[in-house]
């Protein structure tokens, strides 16, 4: 079943163009990647999905309720959780409060004024446990702005995933990072997105066919191409226009 | 152990307030005391928008002088007898009102952080003060209305005929006011103001309307603004278009500013020394404005975190012991530097001053006197060169002080 649909979505800048009818279904429990060229739309069709744009048409279905008028809170409060290609923490505040926050809404918090975080055992208990899942346990009461940038990364993949949310969307995990943290953050997608859906977008190739169930390749506001990894390692029109070498290599 | 630690600070704090009339018990120092204790609770909230929230507002009198009005006007009521209560609740009267003017006004202004924000504060400030020269029935003009507290029914004997009564009711309601404001950074809803703060926008994909999380911090701070008003009116009985214009606004972003944003605390510190500059350097120098001003810049300059920061940026030496490093490189600064700030502040009144001679720390000083003018200039001119000679070393101090050494040894 799907748990997230996308009808013939479309969003202009003006007279450009930039999401030129897009439609796709994400599985329940799929691990989905998104990838293409730079500029092809891949950021901004995470926008849209996430409420950050407006469509300027089409649709977006999320667990039966369409969701492309509504603000990034409410679709946030369905259960669809994402992170953001630049880091996108909140700066000033130390790396336990930052995934504390991130859990208030799903913990039945709201706007209260009359809980004392001080005694909210379970919710400072759970908060601990993401950051054991994140690897920054030790970091807990470090200003999260001053985090080296691995560890930022970490955290923003954490304020996403805190919640529990079922739809996870991350903006290229892996971007600006060596190898070797690349290769740690794969196990931590894994690890973190364990029975949940993932839509990804990424460059590194290697991360892409390491964690993706499907992939869809964008190219200049289209989707060209949805199959799994090894059909799209071997369409040739994604070769064309995309791959090329990076596929052969991988 | 944190706990007990924590409760011991609320204890002294209330203990320090209670205390102090015993030891300064003339009418001046008492009227200072009412007027901290009012300065205390306005620069608390005024640090709930700026410091917590993220909102820069030039406007956060309105709350604090609505509060007030509406206080003087229910002391005329219980002077007329048409309600009657005690007047040690009069502060919550004025934190209804100041709760209900930021109800109102902060379900359009709080839309946007930001400059959108600081323009409307700026304009709703405006428009307010103004309109207080227009419904004089309310405001009562630019003489503004007055009450009399002492027709209220007595409390437990109490008829608060002296200021002295007022500023244990201004302790009572200054001790609860922040203990709640402090509460609130405790909560959910206080947590997310710094998150909006920070990064509205990620606020909002972690399922937080940032509109709403500033409207609630908003709200707070008109009400204890509104409380602040409140006490304002039970100490001077009195209140004028000024305590909501943009004069009222200015002075409790210089408090909190200067007392330290970042910090919780900050406001209290800089709402007691801008009330002591206020009231005392007021006495000696007609000037006290331009070197307000004067620390105000140094202040954003060199302190940008405020009076308790710079307190606080001592804590890292505090814990490892070598606080000790730093005595003397401070004293062969901070004193050729206090030299520079005498001087500097000598020149100043000594062009200013009408008489022919001034009286200055001690000294007496003739601005007629080219000698004089030398003699001060030299001694400024020498020490801000032993500030300059002096600082390297200080800057080492603190370095060596501040640095843990790496496994290397660096």
């Amino acid at each position: 079943m799907a748990i997230l649909t996308l009808n013939n979505v479309q969003k202009n800048f003006g007279e450009t163009a930039i999401i030129r009818g897009v439609s796709l279904d994400i599985e329940e429990g799929e691990k989905h990647a998104i990838i293409g060229p730079n500029g092809a739309g891949k950021s901004t069709l995470f926008h849209l999905i996430s409420g950050l744009y407006k469509v300027s048409a089409g649709s977006i279905t999320f667990k039966e309720s369409e969701i492309q008028d509504k603000a990034p809170y409410e679709i946030s409060r369905l259960g669809l959780a994402r992170s953001f290609q630049v880091t996108n923490i909140f700066q000033r505040m130390n790396v336990f409060e930052n995934i504390r926050c991130a859990l208030f809404w799903s913990k039945g918090y709201r706007y209260s004024f009359w809980h004392l975080l001080g005694r909210q055992k379970e919710l400072n208990e759970q908060a601990m446990h993401v950051l054991e899942q994140i690897g920054l346990t030790d970091k807990a009461l470090f200003p999260s702005g001053e985090l080296a940038y691995a560890q930022q990364r970490a955290l923003e993949l954490g304020i996403a995933i805190a919640s529990g949310a079922e739809l996870i969307m991350l903006d290229e995990p892996a971007a600006g990072m060596s190898h070797s943290e690349a290769e740690t953050s794969v196990q931590l997608i894994h690890k973190i997105t364990e029975g949940k859906t993932l839509i990804m977008v990424e460059h590194d190739m290697n991360i892409v066919f390491n964690v993706a169930d499907r992939i869809s390749v964008l190219v200049y506001g289209e989707v060209i191409a949805t199959d799994s990894p090894e059909n799209i390692r071997s369409n040739a029109s994604v070769q064309e226009a995309y791959l090329g070498e990076v596929a052969t290599s991988a | 152990m944190v706990q007990l630690k924590r409760l011991s600070i609320w204890i002294g704090y209330l203990v320090v307030m209670l205390v102090l009339p015993q030891f300064f018990d003339s009418i001046l120092s008492v009227s200072i005391f009412n007027q901290m204790a009012i300065a205390i609770v306005f620069a608390l909230s005024y640090n709930m928008l700026l410091g917590q929230g993220g909102m820069l507002s030039f406007g956060h009198a309105v709350y604090f002088g609505f509060g007030g009005f509406l206080a003087v006007h229910t002391l005329i009521m219980i002077e007329f007898e048409t309600v009657y209560f005690s007047i040690l609740f009069i502060p919550l009267i004025g934190g209804v009102f100041g709760l209900l003017a930021a109800i109102f006004i902060g379900s359009f202004s709080t839309h946007k952080a930001g400059t959108v924000f600081a323009m409307i504060s700026l304009g709703m400030g405006e428009l307010i003060a103004a309109s207080s020269l227009i419904f004089v029935g309310f405001f009562g003009g630019e003489a503004g209305i007055s009450g009399d507290r002492t027709y209220g029914p007595p409390f437990f004997g109490v008829e608060f005929l002296r200021d002295v009564e007022i500023y244990y009711v201004a302790v009572f309601w200054v001790f609860i006011a922040t203990v709640f404001m402090y509460l609130f950074t405790q909560t959910p809803a206080g947590r997310m103001a710094n998150a909006v703060r920070d990064n509205p926008e990620r606020a909002e994909f972690i399922g937080y309307s940032a509109r709403k999380v500033r409207f609630i911090s908003f709200c707070a701070a008109g009400l204890f603004a509104g409380i602040a008003g409140g006490l304002f009116a039970l100490n001077y009985e009195f209140i004028t278009e000024e305590t909501l214009n943009a004069t009222t606004s200015g002075r409790v972003l210089l408090m909190a500013y200067i007392g330290g944003l970042g910090y919780f605390i900050g406001p209290i510190v800089g709402a007691v020394i801008l009330t002591l500059m206020n009231s005392l350097l007021s006495n000696y120098s007609d000037l006290w404005m331009l070197y307000l001003g004067v620390m105000f810049l140094l202040t954003v300059l060199f302190l940008p975190r405020g009076f308790a920061g710079f307190i606080m940026m001592h804590q890292v030496a505090w814990v490892r012991g070598t606080i000790k490093q730093l005595a003397l490189p401070y004293l062969l600064t901070g004193v050729p530097a206090l030299l520079v700030m005498l001087s500097a502040i000598a020149l100043i009144e000594m062009s200013h001053v009408e008489a022919d001679v001034l009286q200055f720390i001690g000294f007496t000083l003739e601005p007629a006197l080219l000698t004089d003018w030398l003699m001060v200039g030299i001694v400024g001119t020498g020490s801000l060169f032993a500030v300059r000679k002096s600082l390297p070393r200080l800057r080492d101090a603190w370095d060596s002080a501040n640095t843990i050494p790496s496994e290397g040894g660096s």
